[in-house]
């Protein structure tokens, strides 16, 4: 199934317009090093300067290069979404696939973990959180991963029952195949959709948190972020700034935030194929 | 024959648990709300206190109040610091109990009128954009399934995967530049005009003058969720046999459409309300800061720029409290809606 997957995929515009799209942000984060002209911590630059040769987007209010700062913003959003769309979706995979071969009462205690934590507002959580531990960016993106796992458990552990009843791990069980087999050979391959669709869900989940949570003033106000900058872009905004200020970093979120959603989209699609806009019953 | 008869009293025991009690509903969902308050008093309870270092320190030391030793001993009394935990817990839940959400030193007020005088507000805004949104994502999920794999499907489908991308903290910055400080046409905060005074007619048309641009930044970013869910679960419904039969009998296609399908194809949509909520109270504290709407997000923001955490704390016990009272009202209502469900 997985290989069908990936060729599906391959084939699907939706997805690979996200794809292509998120990639060259990746890319712009990744070597944000090399492409920025200025380090964004170095203020030595006149302030509030229009764009110009020298600075592509201008400077802002206290001297920073714009357009260097958008890219570190842009690195500190991918990192973080990343992180946190890897450690969650494991997270919740182990937790639905161990729920669902054990069973019992651990099944039992998980579960409405699971379903108690859809009912709990993630951000209030985070900044109840951030204002106790005043934390670092790790401490958060832990945080933030121990809070939104659920869904990709409840998944996994659906698929994994059904998956459970199915012939071919009976056979195997039958021909002495241990659980352990079972779960590395039959099981977790034929969850890797779920398991990609779970980490696009959360990574943009945790890209909007990220962006959000430094919008409203929770993280070092000296670290780059795109939450941040729009924040002081904000208050500059009587000063004409929106175009070379607030107006790319709005994009740049919304950017990101569209491809991984386009993305997510089309795996839904390979995934149940009854939802495919070309499938006229 | 004495053992045959506690044989069957054994059985019939059974019988009457497993009809009267574990086929009931509440029983699988009652575990979920009590772990939901398990985790908020952990939030606001317990981890404050197992933090290492004061916790009078960690809750109180905000920026502008100077914690003096007056101050700092009325605080252990209030909250019963001298004493062992389990009646630190008591007194915790007995101020609960009593709606006493803690006061807040920094706008020295009580936590619970500040968040009372926020609430109606964010209700207004939640409550409207709610019944907005899934008007307009039912109507369009409908129409846009109906012609799948058509143009319109096809653009509408593009243009709703695009809107779902812009987070809600995007769109609220849009609409404030474009239409309030570029065009002028609505005011920049609030949620009324500073010292009018206005009665009547006059004052309602000025709270609904300040909640354009919020509620469209809010129902906007809430359309596209609501319009996926549905046109997923109409692809489901269409192929049912039944849409079929209706239409073998000859009923007009709107009835088909809206009567015969929508009405199946709408019920994940109420299941989901529950969820749903939540995404709005996330989406309601960035719109409300943006625009300064005098709501609980824009409460929350301020509590977080004046690290006032008893203030934070109340905001999420209301938030909590907000969905739990949804999701039961949800369950309550479920079996009104679909008859169909099972409870075992």
């Amino acid at each position: 199934m997985h290989n069908r997957f990936l060729k599906q995929f391959k084939l699907n515009k939706i997805g690979m317009s996200g794809l292509i799209i998120f990639l060259f942000l990746l890319l712009l984060a990744i070597f944000a090093p090399v492409i920025a002209p200025y380090d964004p911590w170095d203020y030595s630059f006149e302030y509030l300067l229009p764009p110009s040769i020298d600075h592509l987007l201008g400077t802002n209010d206290i001297g920073y290069d714009l357009f260097s700062e958008l890219l570190w913003s842009l690195r500190t959003s991918i990192l973080f979404g990343v992180s946190v769309g890897a450690i969650a979706s494991t997270i919740g995979l182990l937790i639905g696939v161990s729920a669902a071969i054990s069973g019992g009462l651990y099944d039992i205690i998980v579960m409405r973990i699971a379903d108690a934590l859809l009912a709990i507002p993630t951000i209030m959580v985070l900044i109840l959180i951030a204002a106790y531990f005043k934390p670092s960016t790790i401490v958060l993106i832990i945080a933030l991963s121990l809070i939104i796992w659920q869904t990709i458990a409840r998944g996994a552990r659906a698929q994994t029952l059904s998956l459970k009843s199915k012939l071919h791990i009976k056979a195997a069980r039958n021909m002495g195949a241990s659980t352990s087999y079972i779960i590395f050979k039959h099981i977790l391959p034929e969850l890797f959709p779920l398991f990609a669709m779970g980490f696009v869900t959360k990574v943009r989940i945790a890209v909007f948190m990220e962006a959000g949570l430094s919008f409203l003033g929770i993280f070092d106000p000296t670290s780059k972020s795109l939450g941040i900058m729009m924040n002081y872009a904000m208050r500059y905004l009587y000063l004409d700034v929106w175009y070379n200020w607030l107006l790319p970093t709005v994009l740049s979120l919304s950017m990101l935030i569209i491809s991984l959603a386009l993305i997510s989209y089309a795996i839904e699609e390979i995934f149940d194929p009854r939802l495919r806009r070309d499938n006229i019953a | 024959m004495k053992q045959e008869n506690a044989h069957s009293i054994r059985i019939y025991l059974r019988y009457i648990f497993n009809k009267y009690i574990l086929s009931k509903r509440w029983v699988k969902i009652a575990p979920v709300y009590l772990m939901t308050v398990f985790i908020l008093l952990f939030l606001n309870f317990l981890l404050p206190r197992l933090l290492p270092g004061d916790v009078i320190i960690a809750m109180y030391s905000g920026q502008e109040l100077l914690i003096t030793d007056e101050l700092y001993n009325e605080l252990i009394v209030l909250h019963g610091l001298d004493k062992p935990l389990i009646e630190q817990f008591c007194i915790y839940i007995t101020q609960l109990a009593h709606g006493d959400l803690g006061y807040s030193y920094i706008s020295h007020a009580s936590t619970t009128d500040l968040i009372m005088n926020a609430l109606p507000w964010t209700l207004l805004l939640v409550f409207s954009s709610f019944i907005l949104s899934s008007i307009a994502g039912i109507i369009l999920g409908v129409e846009s399934s109906w012609r799948r794999g058509g143009r319109f499907d096809r653009s509408l489908l593009m243009i709703m995967l695009f809107i779902d991308g812009i987070p809600s903290l995007a769109l609220g910055i849009m609409f404030l530049t474009v239409f309030s400080l570029y065009c002028g046409w609505f005011p920049t905060a609030g949620a009324l005009t500073p010292y009018s005074d206005t009665t009547g007619i006059a004052y309602i048309i000025d709270v609904l003058w300040h909640l354009i641009l919020p509620l469209g930044a809010l129902t906007l970013s809430q359309i596209p969720g609501d319009y996926l869910l549905i046109r997923n679960s109409m692809l489901l419904t269409i192929r049912e046999p039944f849409v079929l039969t209706a239409r073998a009998k000859g009923i007009k296609e709107r009835r088909i459409k809206y009567l015969h399908t929508a009405r199946n194809a709408i019920l994940p949509f109420f299941t989901r309300i529950g969820i749903r909520v939540v995404y709005v109270i996330t989406g309601v504290l960035f719109i409300e800061t943006i625009f300064a709407y005098p709501g609980l997000g824009l409460l929350t923001y301020e509590a977080i720029s004046n690290r006032d955490l008893p203030l934070m704390q109340g905001i999420f016990t209301i938030s909590v409290l907000l969905v739990l009272v949804v999701n039961i009202l949800v369950d309550i209502s479920y079996k009104k809606i679909d008859p169909r469900i099972e409870y075992a």
